[in-house]
């Protein structure tokens, strides 16, 4: 019986990258906060408060 | 013809480019996310297109096109697609048949309001989107030089407004906030939350980076149509077409297969094969 041999072909993220390690979370926790921004202010348009 | 002008044709070819890529992918995989995304796309390229028509001339139903499609729905149906990828529930079909009726009746809203455009304020000056919508000034408030102002009557109160295409109180772009507010959450939050899932994991770069990228296109133009608003629309077509590339090149960086990459991996969210 032949043993099927299970590889760990995943591609992973490089090790000590600024990219992966720094500039990713860091663009990830902006655009999160930008996001919630947008919608607070499209919310303040559909209530009146915000004039657009 | 100024670079103004040029921009948004560019975006409208982007987008025709990205909408026959994604819609392609449809044709061949009948995954119901790709069709979302095609509808979306082709919307965000008919409201780009209407925008550079208008930046020439007026056509009321380009208006119409630019508004429904480029204003009002894309944002949602990109977003839609976005949730099928993500979510495998069957609820999502009953938030399919949401989000169709309410584009329908916004569809019926605007053709409610189509006689009632104020075109003579049309102007090839500025962007169609700083002057589509009529504002109602407060008390002690002035116009902006130059502005065309009416008297009138909103909410049972007389109220001096800067006149715009659409008059004061439109029904259908109370519709608008909806859409962009449910097309914001599952666009780019779906993209930023897939983005997470692959970085925590430490596994698919690429598709981190395609997911960056797409958020950051959908958020750049929903950006510029805010500035847009609050005075500065000399951004908004470059932002379009940043916008555009952005996502262009982010979903064609996420559907690149990864060196080595085992069938099982398909399953896992956010990826745009």
């Amino acid at each position: 019986m032949t043993e099927r041999k299970l590889t760990t072909s995943k591609s992973h993220m490089p090790k000590d990258s600024f990219l992966f390690e720094k500039f990713v979370p860091a663009s990830l926790i902006v655009m999160g906060i930008v996001m919630v921004g947008l919608i607070l202010f499209a919310a303040g348009v559909l209530l009146g408060v915000v004039k657009f | 013809m100024s670079l103004n002008n040029v921009l948004p044709f560019l975006s409208t070819l982007v987008m025709l480019v990205f909408t026959i890529s994604v819609l392609q992918r449809y044709v061949v995989r009948r995954q119901l996310h790709f069709l979302f995304w095609g509808i979306g796309l082709a919307m965000f390229g008919a409201g780009s297109f209407a925008e550079a028509y208008l930046a020439l001339g007026w056509n009321k139903w380009v208006f119409f096109v630019w508004y429904l499609f480029g204003a009002a729905l894309n944002a949602a149906w990109l977003g839609h697609g976005t949730l099928y990828l993500l979510v495998r529930k069957r609820w999502v079909h009953g938030v399919t048949a949401a989000l169709v009726i309410g584009s329908l009746f916004a569809g019926y809203l605007m053709l409610q309001a189509m006689p009632k455009l104020d075109e003579s304020v049309f102007t090839t000056s500025k962007p169609v989107s700083e002057q589509y919508g009529t504002k109602a000034l407060d008390a002690g408030e002035s116009a902006p030089e130059g502005a065309l102002t009416v008297n009138t009557t909103y909410r049972g109160e007389e109220v001096t407004a800067v006149r715009g295409l659409l008059p004061l109180g439109t029904p259908v772009r109370l519709t608008t906030p909806f859409f962009n507010i449910y097309g914001l959450l599952t666009l780019v939050g779906g993209a930023i939350y897939s983005a997470f899932l692959f970085w925590r994991k430490r596994v698919m770069p690429n598709r981190v980076v395609a997911n960056v990228l797409i958020a950051a296109g959908a958020l750049a133009i929903g950006f510029a149509s805010t500035l847009t608003r609050l005075g500065y629309g000399q951004f908004l077509y470059l932002g379009e077409l940043f916008s555009a590339i952005l996502m262009f090149v982010g979903f064609q960086l996420a559907a690149k297969p990864q060196p080595n990459e085992v069938p099982a991996q398909q399953s896992v969210p956010a990826s745009a094969d």
